[in-house]
Order: C-alpha cells, then sequence, then structure tokens
C-alpha cells in the first residue's frame, strides 16, 4: 500500500515534468501544424545553462533557473529563425519543417558532444531531497512534491496567458487559422516567436528537474521528447488540457509498471499506450477530429 | 579484380541502397517522415540470421523470409498509424525502433539478447549484395511508375484531391510502409550476412536518422537521386571515419541545410534519365548545386 502511494507520487511528479514539455510541444504544434523534434534540444540547452552558472559562476539556484529560462527561450526563438522560417515562408509543406526540426535536434545534441563531451552531469544538491512523511505512513521524496508544485504553478501561469491578454487571444486564433489571425492584423512572425519562446521556457523547467531526477547527458532530450510526443498524442495532438492529462496518465503508469513489473518494460509500457490510444481512440482524450473524411 | 576493402566497401553501399530505397518510397514518394526504420532491419537481420544459423536454411529463402517478416511487421503497425492524417506514424515510428530492440535485448532464449548473435554464414559476397540491389531497384523504379506509385504521390501531394478521385488514401500509405519495411527487412538481413555479427546496437535511432538523411538528401521524391545521395554519403562518412564523433553532427547538419536551401534535395523530383541529363547541360552546363555539402 505504501508502495502504491509513493508510486503515485512518483508518477504524478514525472508526470507534470513531461506535462511542461508536452504543453509547448502541443502550443508549436497547434499554429503550426508540425512536430517539433528540436524541443528536447531546448530543454537539454536550459539544463546545461543551469549546471555550468551553478558549477562554473556559482550562482544561486534561482539565479541559474532564470537564466536557463531565459537562455531557452532565447534558443527555441533563434532556431526557429535560422530552421523554420525560411521555409514557412516559402512552402506549406510541413514534412519540410519537421525534417528540419529533425536535423536541428540532432545539431543542438551532438554541438553538446562534440563541445564539452557526452558524459553525465550531476547538478549540485541546491533542490531539497529530504524524505517527508505524509499521511498514512508513505514517505516521498521533497524533490518530487517541490517538481509537481512549480509544474503545476507553471502551467497555470500558461493558462492565464494564454486566456487573459491580448498576445494570448491572438495564439488562440492563430491555432484554429493562422492565415485568417494574420490577416485579422496579428504579427504573425512576432506571435511565432511568442510562441517559441514560451515553448522553450516551460521545455528549461521540465530539463532542470529532469536533470536533478535523472542526470544530465545530451540524450537527455531525445529521451524526454518521445515520451512528450506519446503523451501529447494520447490527450489529442494540439490540445493543451489533453497534453497535461496525457502526460499525467503516462507518468503514472509508467512509475507503476517500473514499481511492480520491471523497469525494463517502462519504454515497451510508453509504446503499448500509444498503439492502444490510436487504435481505440484515435483522436486522444480531447483531440479535434483528425480522421480522414473520405 | 577488386580487392576486399574496396569489395567491402560497394557490398555495404549495395545494402545501404536497398535501404535507402526503402525509406525514399516511404518519405520520398508517400511523404511520411519515418525515425524507426531501422528496426525493420533489425527484424529481417534476426528473422535471416535465426532461420540460417539455427533451422539451417538456405541463405536465400532466409533472406526472403527476413523481409517478408519485416513487411507482416510493418503492415500491422501502419494499420492503426496512417489512419490519420498528422504526425502519428512519425511519432510512434520514435517509439517503434526503440521497442523493437528492447524486445530483441531481452529476449534471451530466442536473440541471444544484448551480445549480438554471432555465427553468421557470410554469406553476402559483393556479386549477391549487388544482384539483390540491381533486382529490387527494377522493382521500385517499375512501382514509382506504376499506377501505384501514382497513387502514392498522389496520396502526397493532396489527400482531399486523391481521396476524391477514389483513392483509399489510407490503404495507400499502409501498403507503401509495407514495401518499405520489406526493402529494410532484406537490407538487414543483408547485413547481417556481410558482418556475420549482429547486435541490436547496430539498429539504432542514429542508423534511422542516417537512412533518413540519404534520402532527404538525395531528394524527396527521387529514386535516382536517393541512389545517388546513398553513394555520395557513403563514400564522404568513409573518408571522414578518423574524425567520426562529427558525423551525427554532419547528418543533422545535411537535414537543416538542405530542407533551408533546397528542400527537393540533389535532384528533386527528377530521375537521371538521358533527357534529364541532355536538359542540364542545354541549360549552359548548370549542375544542380547541392548547398548541404559542405
Amino acid at each position: 500500500m505504501n508502495t502504491l502511494i509513493q508510486q503515485i507520487v512518483n508518477g504524478l511528479s514525472l508526470g507534470s515534468v513531461y506535462a511542461l514539455i508536452a504543453v509547448g510541444y502541443s502550443l508549436v504544434y497547434s499554429i503550426l501544424l508540425f512536430s517539433n523534434f528540436a524541443h528536447g534540444g531546448f530543454l537539454v540547452v536550459g539544463g546545461y545553462i543551469c549546471y555550468f552558472m551553478l558549477r562554473s559562476l556559482e550562482a544561486g539556484i534561482w539565479i541559474s533557473s532564470f537564466a536557463a529560462l531565459i537562455g531557452a527561450g532565447v534558443c527555441a526563438v533563434i532556431v526557429e529563425r535560422l530552421a523554420y522560417k525560411p521555409i514557412r515562408e516559402r512552402t506549406s509543406v510541413t514534412l519540410y519543417m519537421l525534417i528540419a526540426s529533425m536535423g536541428m535536434s540532432i545539431v543542438i545534441e551532438n554541438i553538446f558532444v562534440v563541445t564539452i563531451g557526452g558524459r553525465f552531469r550531476a547538478l549540485p544538491p541546491v533542490v531539497p531531497m529530504q524524505p517527508i512523511s505524509l499521511f498514512a505512513g508513505a514517505t516521498v521524496s521533497a524533490f518530487d512534491l517541490l517538481s509537481f508544485v512549480t509544474s503545476m504553478i507553471f502551467l497555470a501561469a500558461l493558462q492565464l496567458f494564454l486566456s487573459r491578454t491580448k498576445w494570448g487571444l491572438a495564439i488562440r486564433a492563430a491555432s484554429y487559422n493562422l492565415r485568417t489571425a494574420g490577416l485579422m492584423g496579428v504579427n504573425v512572425n512576432r506571435l511565432i516567436s511568442i510562441v517559441f519562446f514560451v515553448a522553450g521556457l516551460l521545455a528549461a523547467v521540465g530539463g532542470i528537474f529532469l536533470s536533478v531526477r535523472y542526470t544530465l547527458y545530451p540524450q537527455l532530450g531525445s529521451m524526454i521528447t518521445t515520451k512528450a510526443f506519446v503523451a501529447a498524442v494520447i490527450g489529442g495532438l494540439g490540445s493543451l488540457p489533453g497534453a497535461v492529462a496525457g502526460s499525467l496518465i503516462l507518468g503514472l503508469s509508467e512509475m507503476l509498471a517500473a514499481g511492480f513489473i520491471s523497469s525494463q518494460f517502462r519504454d515497451i509500457i510508453v509504446f503499448g499506450l500509444l498503439i492502444v490510444t490510436l487504435i481505440v481512440r484515435p483522436t486522444g482524450l480531447f483531440g479535434k477530429s483528425v480522421g480522414e473524411k473520405v | 579484380m577488386l580487392d576486399g576493402y574496396v569489395g567491402g566497401i560497394v557490398t555495404l553501399l549495395a545494402i545501404n541502397c536497398v535501404a535507402a530505397m526503402g525509406v525514399s518510397l516511404f518519405t520520398g514518394f508517400t511523404g511520411i517522415f519515418t525515425l524507426g526504420h531501422a528496426g525493420y532491419m533489425a527484424i529481417g537481420a534476426y528473422t535471416t540470421a535465426i532461420l540460417t544459423v539455427r533451422y539451417g536454411l538456405h541463405w536465400l529463402p532466409a533472406i526472403v523470409a527476413g523481409g517478408l517478416a519485416a513487411m507482416v511487421f510493418a503492415y500491422l503497425i501502419g494499420i492503426p498509424t496512417l489512419r490519420l492524417v498528422g504526425d502519428y506514424y512519425t511519432i510512434a515510428s520514435l517509439g517503434l525502433g526503440e521497442t523493437i530492440r528492447l524486445i530483441i535485448e531481452n529476449w534471451n532464449s530466442v536473440t541471444r539478447g544484448a551480445r549480438g548473435y554471432p555465427g553468421i554464414d557470410s554469406f553476402t559476397t559483393m556479386p549477391v549484395a549487388v544482384g539483390f540491389m540491381l533486382v529490387l531497384a527494377s522493382g521500385m523504379f517499375f512501382l514509382v511508375n506504376s499506377n501505384f506509385g501514382r497513387a502514392f504521390k498522389a496520396c502526397r501531394d493532396d489527400y482531399v484531391a486523391a481521396s476524391l478521385l477514389g483513392f483509399n488514401t489510407a490503404h495507400y500509405r499502409v501498403f507503401s510502409l509495407a514495401i518499405s519495411g520489406f526493402y529494410c527487412g532484406v537490407a538487414g538481413a543483408l547485413l547481417g550476412g556481410f558482418m556475420s555479427f549482429i547486435q541490436p546496437v547496430m539498429f539504432d535511432m542514429a542508423k534511422s536518422t542516417e537512412l533518413v538523411s540519404i534520402v532527404v538528401f538525395g531528394g524527396l521524391g527521387s529514386m535516382s537521386g536517393c541512389l545517388l545521395g546513398t553513394t555520395i554519403l557513403t563514400i564522404i562518412t568513409e573518408f571522414f571515419r578518423p574524425i567520426s564523433q562529427y558525423r551525427m553532427l554532419i547528418y543533422g547538419l545535411v537535414l537543416v541545410l538542405v530542407m533551408v536551401l533546397r528542400p527537393e534535395g540533389l535532384l528533386g523530383t527528377n530521375e537521371l534519365t538521358p533527357a534529364f541529363i541532355k536538359g542540364l547541360f542545354s541549360r549552359g552546363g548548370k549542375q544542380p548545386d547541392d548547398g548541404a555539402s559542405s
């Protein structure tokens, strides 16, 4: 029973971190209709900025995280300007942007491999890890609670941004139809930059927590992105509440599988969930209908 | 005639060409990005290895059986993931390659796990590989110019129009994936016979990326472009073997630069026919510039 509660808390904590990444990915997907594979790269950029601020500059955790968030956001905007803008201005074939994003993800990953090496790095102990006893005698780590709460705060902030601000309104309009939003006087290029900045920022929050949970290494991004993408599909591609729900489901099932079956099966469970979703309910939990109309 | 080293490169080139043709049919002609085709190679390689080593089957039917096994698997994966419009197959393919690798690594009694499968007869001599390449290449050229090939291109260019013309687009996408899986399965089987030892790690994400980069570089929608791209990239990576840590970085840059500068790749949708070559020279010897080779 205690193990069950612990695994549920672990699962929710991992799922909420997936949600940060899946939401950023869904946001980009809902505007530009392509899977941004470089999304995992932003996460790694954020993780490394935080690591080097803490290690080399010996800055505090608040300043380091702030720098990581801004740095990853800026990196996302630069990637968009360099790789996607020339393509989307010339053609409407989203396959080209998909391929370019895959290339960018490999480039970001391997820039880290060739410059600072592929070894595993642990962040300095800046996040509280001590166990906290819950009711019913179950203990969870303070880190799990912290990552869950922080993720929820950021998701709520995103929700406020999207529902209460003018740019949020523009983003919601663009997710229905980018062209029409442009015709209605929205500055499309700035809107896309803002979307990428927000996505990069959220990915960096996830990146910091993931590099504490696991260690930091260049391939961390692509491993996590796969899961965040699967979570987004389970929730419904392009839907933000769906991405959050899918991530929590994925985090829970992964941790329960690791706790009660074998941690070898974690990734197989993830893939199995994806296939089952596509067979049973292809649009995901909250998705718009994407089935072919024939 | 050819010494061992050059012969080895030619054999490897022929094997790469077979796999690249498979990916080219699916990504170039049907327009769906994939990152899991190394998984089909793994299925082909292991099926052939187990049939020849454990059951003593002759290598020729074993290779065909390897291809067919990959084809059946691709068909089964394609049914749930290709019914939908969107990046569903691409996301599934990310998990697919990894899942196949995990299953092979953990199914010790049949596949001998992560240590690899030794003792395969080296049946892939240069004539065998080149023979397979020629037979499969002519099959592929007939296929892309047949009714099926035109249906694939129609589904790629405008699936709404294609379905209004009475094509069952989902059916054609699954069919294209199955054939593409067959080619990759045969390539994997040949690779097993060439190395006489196979290991799950040989069929990882990097292999899938390599295949797709080759196809993008050669030209999406050009079979001869894909063969040319394979030849150029195989020879280049052979020359730059001493700096192999940059190998993945180069593949990533190829993907981004080709998409940004020349999304149609080396040859675009042109085939290397006598008329096309004559056309090149009549335009003042203008070469198809490949902005990504730098």
